[in-house]
């Protein structure tokens, strides 16, 4: 098993790097306390190199990159700024992967090319008021009428909510039949009765403009369902898997800019007469901060192979996406206490990295969801023995 | 089309660097290499030249089998080709040496229209090589360029010079050395990457070049360096005697001698 970046992934990590420092870095601050979107000159030229196309197909305008190289792209773009990681990654993984692994050829041809290159910006939603973890609930219907449906409700807590122009919105064609009557719709921000509610004022994540969706009676034609109409559920999932994976990279990337920063700091830090990092309170936490992180990154890794690889890699994912988020929230607890005070004021970004960590247990499947989908896969496992 | 070859050189990251206290040298083992960062506002020149008029574009480096690296980035950015110059009876060189074998391998790879070089190196920071290629190659070299646009067999540059801009007309070929001040280096498209990190490089040794081993490496540089140190920045606290006038005099004598005051 070979452990080593190959030449491309190590010159991708390069270049995401140099360009989150050079043209994020500057922004993620400002983002976070004003709650504002990136401006719209540098979404064009994340577009320009391919950061919204990671993985399309390069005759849409994308980069053809595999699930490593995608991992290597978000974690680099978190280091700097988690909020600008969140719309990349939810973008690229849970509205592009599945429109170019369930769409149509014709769905494909409408839509990815505008998506890969930026100059339209998508998310995916399922979660609704009432259906969080128990996401069959849902209570946005689809009406059938004539070639179209008529869709009806509200979701929540979405991802690029106030900056997106396109979406894929799980609706329920008949509630009684719960998962099996779920169906994906594409729908534009365009579409009449597409109305963006409150942006959320949220504890972190603050340069995303998660918001509120509401569908009154929105018409979208038959040509815009994702997939089978009785398969909504089954893609929403297989989709999940695939943004889990973008969200451990996430938080490993936060885990990481926190590490650095307390590393640093330890290193020039003197107390007692000596550099906080000799001291062992410090050293060990340091020590078990790095492992960790480590730690989250080969499951991220191997969880990125497998996928590349067209092997099953949905508990692998799941195992990935609850490690690296409790990495980061550790890593971040304990990073913030080795600045002491100074990581508690906002001159610093060490309470920003505690603050975006923080909804990474959350998100796309919360810990105790992804503890459910591991416990399955090992009930599966043994129960056949 | 233009024909146009720009000269990289991997350095050490002297951002990350450790020196070497008693011997003022980089630890290498310790250092990552990058693209020389003046080299990639002359690749960035080169790109744009590409842009405007059309060119095939080759990045050429010298240096040891992994300088084959920044050949990658280099046509991750946009180079057409890399070509990289390594042989063991290369090591050591000068900037002399250097020059020499980066010309012979120019006059193999030509005809050229337009050769660019970064002003200088971080890890030497000698400067020579475009001067030097100049020599060799009998070509014109022109330096701060502010703007440039070719016309027919010449290029028209407007170049900054001390409090002035000049605008000049200069034959082809001609070699251009490029700072950082001369432009903003773009960043490179994930999909040229992709694309760059898979193009075959080609290599070169002595033998594709001619001449014999006293031209290259050491025993082709006439320079030898006798001592290397680092620059220490310390500070130092010193009152000033006398009267106020006496001290503003004193203070304006010392500002002076450090060259911080001029008139």
């Amino acid at each position: 098993m070979d452990m080593a970046l190959d030449r491309t992934q190590l010159m991708v990590q390069r270049a995401v790097r140099a360009f989150a420092r050079e043209t994020l870095e500057e922004w993620a601050n400002v983002l976070d306390r004003e709650s504002r979107p990136l401006p719209a000159e540098i979404v064009a030229e994340m577009g320009r190199i391919n950061l919204w196309g990671i993985q399309a197909p390069v005759r849409y305008g994308g980069a053809e990159l595999d699930t490593v190289s995608y991992a290597i792209a978000i974690e680099e773009i978190s280091r700097v700024s988690a909020a600008v990681g969140l719309g990349v990654t939810v973008h690229n993984s849970v509205c592009l992967a599945p429109l170019l692994k369930f769409g149509t050829p014709d769905q494909i041809e409408r839509f990815v090319p505008d998506l890969a290159s930026g100059r339209k910006i998508g998310g995916f939603t399922v979660t609704e008021p009432q259906a969080g973890s128990d996401a069959a609930s849902i209570q946005t219907t689809a009406a059938p009428d004539g070639d179209s449906f008529i869709i009806n409700g509200q979701k929540a807590f979405v991802t690029n909510g106030g900056v997106g122009d396109l979406f894929l919105v799980a609706a329920t064609l008949d509630p009684a039949k719960k998962a099996r009557g779920i169906a994906i719709f594409i729908i534009e921000k365009s579409m009449p009765g597409f109305q963006v509610g409150k942006i959320e004022d949220m504890m972190g994540m603050r340069g995303n403009m998660v918001s509120e969706l509401f569908f009154n009676n929105v018409r979208v034609p038959k040509d815009n369902i994702l997939g089978r109409p009785d398969e909504g559920f089954r893609i929403s999932m297989q989709t999940l898997d695939i943004g889990r994976i973008g969200i451990a990279a996430q938080a490993l990337g936060i885990g990481e800019a926190a590490f650095a920063a307390a590393a640093t700091y330890a290193a020039e830090r003197t107390q007692f007469g000596k550099p906080i990092g000799t001291f062992q309170a410090v050293s060990f936490k340091l020590a078990e901060m790095k492992t960790r992180l480590d730690a989250a990154r080969l499951l991220v890794c191997r969880a990125a192979c497998l996928k590349d690889r067209g092997l099953p890699f949905s508990t692998e994912a799941a195992m990935c996406k609850a490690y690296a988020s409790d990495a980061a929230m550790r890593v971040c607890r304990e990073a913030l206490q080795v600045f002491g005070g100074y990581g508690y004021v906002k001159d610093l970004p060490v309470e920003r990295f505690f603050r975006d960590a923080k909804i990474t247990e959350i998100y796309e499947g919360t810990s105790e969801v992804m503890n459910i989908i591991i416990g399955n896969a090992i009930m599966k496992e043994f129960g056949r023995m | 089309m233009l024909s146009i070859i720009v000269c990289v050189k991997q350095v050490p990251d002297t951002q990350k660097a450790v020196f070497d206290p008693k011997t003022g040298a980089i630890d290498r083992s310790a250092t990552g290499n990058i693209m020389n960062p003046d080299d990639r506002h002359a690749l960035e020149m080169a790109l744009a030249l590409k842009d405007a008029h059309g060119a095939t574009l080759c990045a050429l480096t010298m240096g040891p089998p992994h300088a084959d690296e920044v050949l990658y980035e280099a046509c991750a950015l946009g180079a057409d080709r890399g070509v990289l110059l390594s042989d063991p009876r290369f090591a050591g060189a000068d900037s002399l040496a250097t020059s020499r074998a980066l010309a012979r391998a120019i006059e193999r790879l030509g005809p050229f229209d337009i050769i660019v070089t970064g002003r200088e190196a971080i890890d030497g920071n000698t400067g020579h090589v475009a001067y030097q290629l100049s020599e060799f190659l009998d070509a014109p070299l022109v330096s701060q360029i502010h703007r440039i646009r070719i016309d027919g067999a010449h290029a028209i540059i407007e170049r900054q010079y001390g409090h002035e801009y000049q605008t000049i007309r200069c034959p082809l070929p001609a070699l251009l050395s490029v700072g950082s001040r001369d432009n903003r280096v773009r960043h490179p498209r994930l999909a040229d990457i992709a694309a760059g990190a898979v193009q075959p490089i080609r290599r070169m040794t002595m033998d594709d070049i001619g001449g014999s081993e006293s031209d290259y490496g050491a025993s082709g540089s006439p320079t030898i360096v006798i001592g290397a140190e680092l620059f220490s920045h310390t500070r130092g606290r010193e009152a000033l005697p006398g009267g106020t006038a006496e001290k503003v005099e004193a203070l304006v004598h010392r500002l002076k001698k450090h060259n911080i005051l001029r008139y």
